[in-house]
């Protein structure tokens, strides 16, 4: 018992410190968070009548990155030609409901909650981004390192103008 | 002491309709290259948009590769009307009106699945996906003899194929869609005829505080942003830098219509190698010449279609991917813009992967394209919507190009300039949308 308390609280001190680096627009420190094997993806949330079924589709995904793409996305970050953050937008990622599903000899599988609040130059209406993440983290080098992250966004049809941020 | 100014600001709301449309004449000059900034965001404008484009015009539901399957359907939004898109028990395309015959209720509200019927939610109203009434509760007890369900059937919107791509339209009195589309399809046949083409999975959506109208300004005429809009993409190393983006051609086919040919493509050939043969197939020798030669294409169907072929380099390999979006009006400044990212058949499992994963990282949502481009849609139409800019009928200038003639040695049908940076495009995008809104 005493363990599994110290894991969670390990774990959800990784992700909260995840979300400050994020919102702090501090990818480089981002980056180092993350395993060389990373598998980073959003699938299509989809209106499905079935409960039988599951109401999203892994053949449309909206992020599909693993280390070379989510670097190129950073280095993007750091020209003076990236717009869609120019300046940028303030985001807060509220991580919550965080669930340690399995835990192996060095890896966990951990679900939580993403509000992902993002004002964007003067408007007045932000936007919302709530959804569901599955991730796995790796003990790498006495480091939790994000092995895989899969995000499932609660909207159908997205309420913000682009996905230039990460989630 | 007040300051008082003699200027006043047109009225567009209290204006007579035959008013707004002088009005409109007398602002919007295409061929000036002289193009309104009031006309980006007001809704009286949107109005007119709304009944003499959305409710005249072709618009795009769906690929055929969609509902391969009898009773396979997605449902779809056009002219503002949810639209259900279905493989028929009969074997046959049907784009049924999602409207209840009965009392007007939704009648499905999924985004895709199979079904023999669809059944309504308010009062059990049963229709097969033909669109037949099959079935009413308690029909004898309710109706009598008097209910004759084959007048019940569900409302079935005009639709036509072209290259696979199923168009439907709410005007009973449309041109046929071959001659809506024209010469366009030559261009077409380029993107979807070339190969057996299938969509994967569904379409991405997202919202964008815009007009729609930006998108397909931005699609049909503008390679010019490219150095500075998507400078980023050049600073990576992911495209070549300088004007790369200049050389090709520019080409208007009639009715809003018309694209920009990026060639030659530095990089070789940007399609499988292993499908030439069916390539050579389908398409003629000019057509095949031409892909042979692609470095990226991007087509606007008017009013609110964009074609893409793009190719890159994308660790270490050469890839292209094929997409098609529709920038869909929801309000007179917004619109929400849908994706669908299309791959051959044909192709190896590999190269469909890499294909996808190149279309996501620069075209989806979350595309490194993409993304800069929405930045321009937003502010430009919140700009538009400042009242001072009709008291000073603020114009914006697309006269790039106009000292250009157009060549008449290429091999594809249209009016054709060689390079793109051109705004030809846009002022004959713009001189069809102004007659179509200002029609009788």
């Amino acid at each position: 018992m005493h363990e599994n308390i110290i894991l969670q609280h390990e774990i959800e001190q990784w992700l909260y410190k995840e979300s400050e680096l994020l919102d702090q627009l501090n990818f480089d420190g981002w980056y180092e968070l993350l395993s060389e094997e990373i598998s980073y993806t959003m699938p299509l949330r989809i209106n499905q009548m079935e409960k039988s079924k599951p109401d999203y589709s892994e053949a449309t995904l909206l992020f599909d990155d693993d280390s070379t793409t989510l670097k190129l996305r950073i280095d993007r970050m750091k020209t003076d030609m990236a717009w869609a953050e120019l300046p940028p937008s303030r985001t807060r990622r509220n991580v919550s409901n965080v669930k340690i599903k399995e835990v192996s000899e060095n890896e966990v599988a951990v679900h939580s909650n993403l509000l992902l609040y993002r004002s964007r130059s003067t408007d007045t209406t932000a936007d919302l981004i709530s959804g569901e993440r599955k991730d796995v983290l790796r003990k790498e080098n006495g480091d939790w390192k994000l092995v895989s992250r899969w995000f499932l966004a609660d909207q159908t049809s997205l309420g913000t103008r682009n996905l230039a941020i990460f989630v | 002491m007040t300051t008082t100014s003699t200027k006043q600001v047109p009225r567009l709301d209290e204006m007579t309709r035959s008013e707004l449309i002088q009005y409109l004449k007398d602002t919007v000059k295409p061929e000036e290259g002289l193009i309104p900034s009031y006309i980006f965001s007001h809704p009286k404008v949107y109005e007119l948009e709304m009944e003499k484009i959305f409710l005249k015009d072709w618009l795009f539901v769906a690929h055929k590769s969609e509902i391969p399957n009898i009773g396979d359907f997605v449902t779809r939004e056009m002219g503002g009307q949810s639209v259900i898109v279905t493989h028929g028990a009969d074997g046959e395309i049907h784009v049924l009106l999602n409207v209840c015959t009965h009392r007007g209720m939704k009648l499905c509200r999924m985004d895709n699945g199979n079904q023999k019927n669809f059944t309504c939610p308010y009062h059990g109203f049963n229709f097969k996906n033909t669109g037949d009434l099959i079935g009413i509760p308690f029909q004898k007890v309710v109706y009598g003899e008097t209910m004759d369900k084959s007048k019940m059937g569900l409302k079935e919107i005009r639709h036509d194929v072209y290259a696979d791509l199923i168009f439907a339209t709410l005007n009973s009195e449309a041109v046929s869609l071959e001659d809506f589309l024209g010469d366009i399809k030559w261009y077409l046949d380029l993107a979807f005829n070339r190969a057996e083409m299938e969509v994967v999975g569904l379409p991405q959506k997202w919202n964008v505080d815009g007009t729609w109208k930006l998108g397909s300004d931005n699609t049909i005429s503008d390679s010019y942003h490219t150095l500075v809009s998507h400078g980023s993409i050049a600073k990576l190393g992911l495209v070549p830098t300088g004007d790369y983006s200049k050389y090709g051609y520019q080409i208007y086919t009639g009715n809003g219509h018309g694209l920009n040919l990026g060639m030659p493509n530095p990089d070789g050939f940007a399609f499988p190698e292993s499908l030439i043969d069916e390539y050579k197939e389908r398409l003629n020798e000019d057509q095949y010449d031409i892909l042979k030669q692609m470095k990226n294409m991007i087509v606007c169907v008017s009013p609110n279609i964009m074609i893409l072929i793009s190719s890159m380099d994308l660790k270490g390999q050469k890839i292209s991917h094929t997409s098609l979006r529709i920038w869909k009006p929801t309000g007179p400044d917004s619109m929400e813009i849908s994706s669908w990212m299309l791959v051959e058949k044909n192709a190896t499992e590999e190269w469909k992967r890499l294909s996808e994963q190149a279309f996501t990282l620069t075209f989806g949502a979350s595309g490194i394209f993409e993304q800069d481009d929405t930045e321009n849609f937003t502010d430009i139409t919140q700009n538009s919507k400042s009242p001072y800019h009709l008291q000073e009928n603020i114009v914006f200038n697309y006269t790039m190009g106009m000292h250009q003639k157009p060549v008449e040695d290429f091999v594809g049908p249209g009016i054709v300039y060689k390079d793109k940076f051109n705004e030809a495009n846009s002022r004959a995008f713009f001189r069809n949308w102004l007659d179509q809104i200002t029609a009788e």
